[in-house]
């Protein structure tokens, strides 16, 4: 076990590798109050790497309804358990993480999912489960409750991956060139230790040729400057593709950095596995503190205040603004006469959009003859 | 393993022949009984160096219930779960395994027999499937290499059998979704819509040529070199052979190869010995990589010609 810093507890902790931080990180940050659960993003990425023969389980991307639904049943929740009380001092989380409580003889604390698990994505949220009196829309239930938020999930392409630390054979690793994590398929052997290792369980099985598979970044994209499939398809624009920074190196022009490490609007998940994910939520600004801060860690009131507040911060609205609003990864942006611009690494202008759309008035009209005949009604929009 | 148990084999070879083909109660029976009389083998021998003989006839390099192997002793080799190097197996299921060896100068061949009532030969999700190894010093040497696969700069040469394996070659290569799940429907898959050379890469495994994704093997057996837990490493030239039977609650499984060992390590010669251990996985145990059974060094003892 080496010594590691993660920035997300605070402290340092026990990992089986020493750290090694990527220059660049790939990042992805998600706005969680825009999403609709259209799986826009999960049918982009199925029909791009997952639709063949032995990946019918796979959803490398998956949108759940919290906070119950899940993909594989139970994943957040069974860990959870399994981990014990996690507690935080102000921002250092003094609980265990899943390296620090593996139990003997386990590089990893882990639970593996059975094949059922895998089968009914967001089982009992997105479909009725029996006739309304028993379903969890009656009130006085106590599965009854006046919020829900659905959450968006990719592999976090951790900095202290679970996955990688549990890999007798050293077959997953992280790219030096933007902290991906992949899995390496002429070396693996097909033991599945990173289905039971990863808490987010995000690595997965293929039936056919036996060995792990797990969401790529759709690094070949990233290579050519492009944010991923799950992104550009996402109608709710409530994604941002990028690369962050370690917080002693953040860079305000940069978009995740701004959001990350300089405003602290978007957190991680679960950080106190330890995994230090890559993947950044903004929190849903109506479900309880309590339960958000579970799993989001200690910043979400925080992050709720500055969120609600953004319609008079032009700079983060402006950021806002630019999700979804090209196919290029952003390398720095600015907002200045009341529109916000994104720039390549080269310092060219990517996209512009304007903090407020022009606004129209038509005059209103009443018709009384059209083509010659008399009519009554209003003019629409034809 | 017991051999007072009667198989189904034995009732059809045994029991038929000594009732001289008529299928009258009593004789077929009585046929019976002298049928695993006849062939009960003497108890294991445990402690003692598992001698390969010169087999008299041809070596049964595929055939786990060939006569050929009564020419051979029985060796009980102990076996614990493997809690040197995690991940552990925390409990074990099998405590031994039976060992015999034959060689005609120029292969090898062990007969592997464990107890396991479940075949376990499709991989799946939390699906794994039963196997056995054996590992083999490298070179010759006054220093027997770690226990554990070797360990840097000391080799050694495994030769593991596995069911997934054997049932790929038992079915054409018919092991995978269709048969993990009976019932799948399938609407549109790659290989429907796509020239084969592009539908063959969502198969990414198997377009990276790793071993496991094979679709048409041509030996159950996998030559592998290690220099440790974690150094796997699939040998380019595959020369072992073997088999597997599951019968009676056990498995029974020939793995033979080459003496020359090309690749792998140096030619056992005749008349020599070399140390060996043994692994076995139980697939309905979750055994799988460093969760198995191990044994410790053990000693083959190869006739002189």
């Amino acid at each position: 076990m080496a010594k590691v810093r993660n920035w997300q507890l605070g402290r340092d902790m026990e990992y089986p590798f020493a750290a090694e931080r990527p220059p660049k990180q790939f990042t992805m940050i998600m706005d969680t109050n825009k999403c609709i659960a259209c799986q826009s993003c999960t049918i982009a990425c199925k029909s791009t790497w997952t639709w063949g023969k032995g990946q019918e389980f796979m959803l490398w991307n998956n949108i759940e309804t919290k906070p119950y639904g899940f993909y594989p049943t139970g994943w957040d929740v069974n860990i959870l358990e399994l981990l014990g009380e996690q507690s935080w001092e102000g921002g250092t989380y003094t609980g265990e993480t899943v390296f620090e409580a593996a139990p003997p003889g386990e590089r990893v604390l882990g639970w593996a999912p059975a094949e059922e698990d895998w089968s009914h994505p967001n089982i009992g949220e997105d479909e009725p489960t029996g006739n309304a009196e028993e379903t969890t829309y009656v009130p006085d239930n106590p599965h009854s409750m006046m919020w829900m938020y659905y959450l968006q999930r990719i592999c976090n392409h951790c900095t202290y991956p679970a996955c990688v630390a549990a890999c007798p054979r050293d077959a997953i690793y992280k790219r030096p060139e933007d902290g991906i994590v992949l899995v390496d398929q002429t070396r693996c052997r097909g033991y599945q230790e990173c289905l039971t290792a990863c808490p987010y369980k995000k690595t997965m099985f293929n039936l056919e040729t036996r060995v792990s598979e797990k969401c790529i970044g759709c690094y070949p994209k990233l290579e050519q400057g492009l944010q991923t499939q799950c992104t550009t398809a996402c109608i709710g624009r409530l994604r941002l593709t990028n690369y962050l920074s370690p917080p002693d190196e953040a860079d305000p022009r940069k978009p995740a950095d701004y959001l990350v490490h300089i405003r602290k609007l978007a957190l991680p998940i679960y950080p106190q596995l330890g995994l230090e994910p890559n993947v950044y939520y903004i929190p849903p600004v109506h479900v309880p503190v309590k339960y958000l801060t579970q799993m989001f860690g200690p910043g979400v009131q925080r992050a709720i205040d500055i969120y609600r507040n953004a319609k008079d911060d032009p700079e983060l609205l402006g950021l806002l603004m630019l999700f979804g609003s090209t196919e290029r990864i952003m390398d720095t942006w600015d907002v200045r006469d009341g529109v916000a611009r994104a720039y390549d690494e080269g310092g060219e202008e990517i996209v512009a959009v304007p903090l407020r759309e022009p606004t129209f008035v038509r005059k209103f009209e009443f018709a009384t003859e059209v083509e010659g005949q008399p009519v009554t009604g209003f003019r629409h929009n034809t | 393993m017991s051999d007072a148990k009667i198989t189904r084999k034995d009732a059809l070879v045994y029991g038929g022949a000594a009732a001289g083909g008529l299928v009258v109660g009593g004789a077929a029976v009585a046929g019976l009984a002298a049928g695993v009389e006849a062939r009960k083998l003497p108890q294991p021998l445990e402690g003692v160096e598992i001698s390969a003989p010169i087999v008299d006839g041809d070596l049964p390099v595929e055939d786990p219930s060939a006569d050929a192997w009564r020419q051979a002793q029985r060796v009980r080799v102990p076996l614990v779960p493997q809690q040197l190097v995690p991940p552990y197996l925390e409990q074990g299921h099998v405590d031994e395994l039976l060992v015999r060896a034959l060689h005609d100068g120029s292969d090898l061949a062990l007969l592997l027999e464990w107890d396991d009532r479940d075949v376990d030969d499709l991989d799946g999700i939390r699906r794994y499937h039963d196997a056995v190894a054996v590992q083999l010093a490298a070179t010759a040497g006054a220093t027997l290499p770690p226990l554990t696969m070797g360990g840097p700069g000391a080799p050694v040469h495994i030769l593991q059998w596995r069911a997934t394996w054997q049932r790929d070659i038992d079915s054409g290569g018919k092991t995978g979704v269709e048969q993990i799940y009976p019932e799948v429907v399938h609407d549109v898959m790659p290989d429907d819509v796509l020239p084969p050379e592009t539908a063959q890469l969502y198969w990414v495994g198997r377009e990276a040529g790793n071993p496991l994704s094979l679709q048409n093997r041509v030996t159950p057996v996998e030559e592998i070199v290690a220099e440790g837990f974690g150094t796997v490493t699939h040998l380019t030239e595959q020369t072992a052979r073997g088999h597997g039977n599951h019968e009676d609650g056990g498995w029974s499984v020939v793995v033979s190869f080459p003496l020359a060992r090309a690749g792998a390590g140096s030619r056992m010669e005749p008349g020599s010995r070399w140390p060996a251990a043994f692994a076995v996985w139980l697939g309905s145990e979750e055994n799988r990589g460093g969760r198995k059974h191990i044994s410790d060094w053990q000693t083959i003892a190869l006739e002189a010609q």
